[in-house]
């Protein structure tokens, strides 16, 4: 420790976490494929789900009532025998009995499946969500817009500060999970989802671009067939940002293997045999202002000062790594608050 | 809880960021030596130990005991994210006033539902959210048969799915749902009292934001004084009056928050945010850097970033005090001697306004003063001070009144940074001058009283003043005069005097509206440039 402040005063971001549990919410009609226990992989499906959802009643006639929950396929019966067996038209699943004798239901005659994005165990399964404990090493994100998904990681970028153009994805990409870079604008996102890729990582998007995606993946579902699944996970927030080094570190280490994306928290699954990335804490990352993306090395913990406008801040001497080597450290003081600790 | 012969620490952990003073004798009583904030995912103990170390390194002998600060007793204080609550009901008519009832308690409403057959699978589906904290059920009293039979046998079906919910029945038009164990049941009667019961179900989730609540209600009785206290954190906004009867009003709004969540996804939410931001960056960016602010929320927080955290703050006031008088016109009475006769503009401002939560922590003193008498526009005059350790929230957590207010007693010095004082006096008509006179100490200063303008006289820290307007026309201070006299103390900002109309009007042209602001502020800003 140099200085009146400790470095610990300078924020950590956790990047990676060893087994995550990660959720995938149940709609009704919902029905699991997988029991609690149960390992999993990638691309497995772990639950079949109703698609154009909608709610239908039918008369009881005398039957007993099949309990709330209960999930039936298109054709079988839902309760009683013979002539008299009341049947929906589609899968679904029972909601309630209504006071006049009818059960409700929701039904739909087309179903999706949704596929496991991660080698790894069901840890936890109820009405509400399936949780799934994966094997390997999570990259912590800050948004997630799509479904769950998995596939090949490409690393289709020089460096975690390019930026992927849409002309260089093509049909080789399909099934893949793409590296972007710092941003990925919203016609590159369509051209990927019009060639196949399943999942696209990137440091930075604009916000208007998640909504476009997210309009166009709703679109989607309302369609007749079905469409992969496809998620976009941005790592470090809104505009055009970095990948950080901890995760650049661990996308290109795992790039050839198959990785998953998650939604619920936004995470990028890694396999089990990607080697934890070792983090050196001594290190920091400037997460905003005109240094955003530099990484550096604090040489000391200056102490409250005052900076224009009258606001007070706690600084650091930081080193900042050259952008071009060879070149000099650029040696700047910088609020702690613009920076991030590793590890 | 606390001893007055030892040092001590207040601790609050926010959703966003962490807050630590350190309390400790000095000349006979307590006092707060100390107070640092740090993104929470910092914790407590680095900012303890930089505390400690700092008040050590100016004077050893304050703290002959430092080496065993871990020991110190600690006043903590917690809040959450808003618990979140599916309401469902025979109709909307009854919904409405339950709704409103726990969105101004600090609940997060998912969703709002009838039964009725089209909202069935909706039902399911916000009932179903694996993050839902509880299910309320609303079956007032003579309630039609049919409809609550049809409400609770969806609602019953598939809350008997989620044996984890806490289920609450409001009214008396129910006494069970269908598939729910009588033990998971809560029952309440009113919209009130439904609430009340409700925060049963989820203990200890509301409590810091009462914490803060209750240290205002024994404040404004320590200082005799009415005494309001706004708290603008990540998660939610806190709003409370106390006076010398105790708590006059309060809420607690998710909506209130710095960014609430769902600006994410609400463009409209973001638009109107930044309607209060003098940047002028493309709408694009600016709502970027918003959202940002609501993913990483102690990022970007010196120059531009700065300004734009205050321009957040002042829409989080501006939601705050828009439900504060909805609130009015739907409580009638009780709010008489808080509102004019048309429910609108509060009679007068409180003696003493101060500003609590992580919101306030990164811009200076006097652009905060003026972003409170922007926003929460009372005519008249009032004190503004600052919670900058954020004490507030931990000492409400003393359940010993009389312990509370001792120390809250022992530490408004200390604790409350002064802003200043402002007197808001709207009425003077367009091309019309009065004149301000400012005598401190027998010296009297005169200016230019001038329409639709705030204007920033220099009364430091400490000092009293009596000001005096004097009008060709009618200003409106909680009553029509044209020559008033106030009584005044200098802090940060000064004395603001604002001639500005009630509520504040911006222009809808962007760049004219801009203008308008950077006008406003910058002589709070530059004054503070180093």
């Amino acid at each position: 420790m140099i200085g009146s402040i400790a470095p610990d005063r300078i924020a950590p971001r956790v990047m990676m976490l060893s087994q995550p549990v990660v959720r995938i919410a149940l709609h009704p009609g919902d029905r699991p494929l997988v029991a609690a226990g149960d390992r999993v992989e990638p691309g497995q499906p772990v639950l079949e789900r109703l698609r154009h959802a909608q709610v239908a009643e039918h008369g009881l006639r005398g039957h007993a009532m099949p309990a709330p929950g209960t999930t039936f396929a298109g054709g079988t019966a839902v309760a009683g025998s013979g002539r008299r067996t009341l049947r929906f038209d589609g899968a679904g699943e029972v909601v309630c009995a209504l006071p006049g004798g009818h059960v409700r239901a929701v039904v739909s005659r087309h179903l999706a499946t949704v596929e496991s994005p991660v080698d790894g165990t069901v840890v936890g399964l109820d009405a509400a969500a399936l949780s799934l404990r994966a094997d390997g090493m999570g990259v912590t994100a800050l948004i997630a817009v799509g479904e769950p998904a998995c596939g090949p990681l490409v690393v289709a970028i020089e460096g975690p500060s390019a930026e992927l153009r849409g002309q260089r994805i093509d049909v080789r990409h399909a099934g893949a999970i793409l590296v972007a870079g710092s941003r990925i604008d919203v016609e590159s996102l369509t051209r990927a989802r019009a060639m196949g890729v399943r999942g696209v990582i990137v440091g930075g998007v604009i916000g208007t671009d998640v909504h476009a995606l997210r309009a166009s993946i709703g679109r989607q579902e309302a369609s007749i067939h079905a469409s992969p699944p496809f998620a976009l996970v941005v790592l470090d927030g809104y505009g055009k940002r970095p990948i950080p080094p901890d995760a650049w570190e661990a996308l290109t280490q795992a790039a050839g293997q198959t990785v998953g994306l998650a939604t619920t928290p936004p995470l990028v699954l890694l396999p089990s045999d990607a080697a934890p990335y070792a983090a050196d804490r001594s290190r920091v990352r400037v997460v905003s202002g005109p240094y955003l993306g530099r990484t550096g090395r604090v040489l000391e913990m200056i102490g409250l000062r005052r900076l224009a406008g009258g606001v007070y801040r706690e600084l650091a001497r930081v080193a900042l790594d050259p952008v071009v080597p060879p070149g000099a450290h650029d040696i700047v003081e910088l609020p702690i608050a613009e920076l991030e600790r590793h590890g | 809880m606390t001893s007055g012969a030892h040092p001590s620490f207040t601790i609050d952990v926010g959703s966003a960021s962490i807050a630590a003073a350190l309390i400790a004798p000095l000349d006979g009583r307590r006092r707060l030596l100390a107070s640092a904030a740090a993104p929470v995912a910092v914790g407590a103990e680095p900012l303890l130990r930089d505390l400690v170390g700092r008040v050590s390194a100016a004077d050893r002998a304050v703290l002959p005991d430092a080496g065993r600060w871990e020991d110190w007793p600690r006043i903590e204080c917690r809040t959450d994210p808003p618990p979140r609550a599916v309401l469902a009901g025979i109709s909307e008519r009854v919904l409405e006033p339950l709704a409103r009832e726990f969105t101004r308690d600090g609940w997060a409403v998912t969703a709002t539902v009838t039964g009725e057959r089209a909202q069935a699978y909706e039902t399911a589906l916000a009932i179903r959210d694996p993050d839902l904290d509880l299910l309320v059920v609303a079956v007032p009293d003579g309630s039609a048969h049919d409809s609550a039979a049809a409400l609770l046998a969806v609602v019953g079906a598939v809350a008997s799915l989620r044996p984890q919910l806490p289920v609450v029945v409001s009214g008396g038009g129910a006494t069970s749902v269908p598939g729910v164990a009588p033990e998971r049941l809560l029952h309440g009667h009113g919209p009130a009292d439904t609430v009340a019961v409700s925060r049963q179900a989820v203990p200890g989730r509301l409590a810091g934001r009462e914490a803060f609540v209750r240290s205002v209600a024994s404040l404004a009785q320590v200082l005799d004084l009415r005494v309001e206290g706004v708290d603008v954190g990540h998660e939610a906004g806190t709003r409370a009056m106390a006076g010398a009867d105790g708590i006059l009003r309060r809420i607690v709004l998710a909506e209130g928050a710095l960014v609430p969540a769902a600006a994410l996804d609400d463009q409209r939410l973001l638009d109107a945010i930044a309607r209060w931001s003098p940047l002028p960056d493309d709408a694009y960016v600016i709502r970027d850097r918003l959202r940002n602010l609501r993913i990483a929320p102690w990022r970007d927080a010196t120059s531009d970033g700065a300004r734009l955290r205050l321009a957040a703050a002042r829409a989080a006031l501006e939601r705050l005090e828009d439900a504060w008088h909805d609130d009015g016109r739907q409580h009638g009475s009780g709010l008489d001697r808080l509102t004019d006769r048309h429910g609108h503009v509060p009679a007068t401002a409180p003696d003493l306004l101060i500003a609590s939560g992580g919101a306030f922590a990164a811009p200076p003193g006097p652009a905060t003063a003026l972003a409170l008498v922007d926003t929460l526009r009372r005519p008249g005059a009032m004190v503004l001070a600052h919670d900058h350790a954020r004490v507030l929230g931990p000492i409400g957590t003393l359940q010993d009144e009389d312990e509370r207010r001792r120390l809250l007693a022992e530490l408004v010095d200390t604790a409350l940074l002064p802003l200043g004082s402002a007197i808001v006096a709207p009425g003077l008509r367009a091309a019309r001058r009065g004149t301000v006179r400012v005598t401190v100490g027998g010296a009297t200063t005169s200016l230019p009283l001038t329409p639709a303008a705030v204007q920033v006289v220099d009364l430091p820290p400490g000092v009293s003043a009596t000001t005096e307007l004097d009008s060709p026309d009618d200003l409106f201070v909680g009553a029509r005069a044209r020559r008033v006299s106030f009584e005044v103390t200098g802090g940060l900002g000064g004395l603001l005097v604002d001639t500005r109309e009630i509520p504040l009007r911006l222009p809808d042209r962007p760049e004219r509206r801009r203008a308008y602001l950077d006008a406003w502020q910058r002589p709070l800003w530059t004054n503070a440039e180093p």
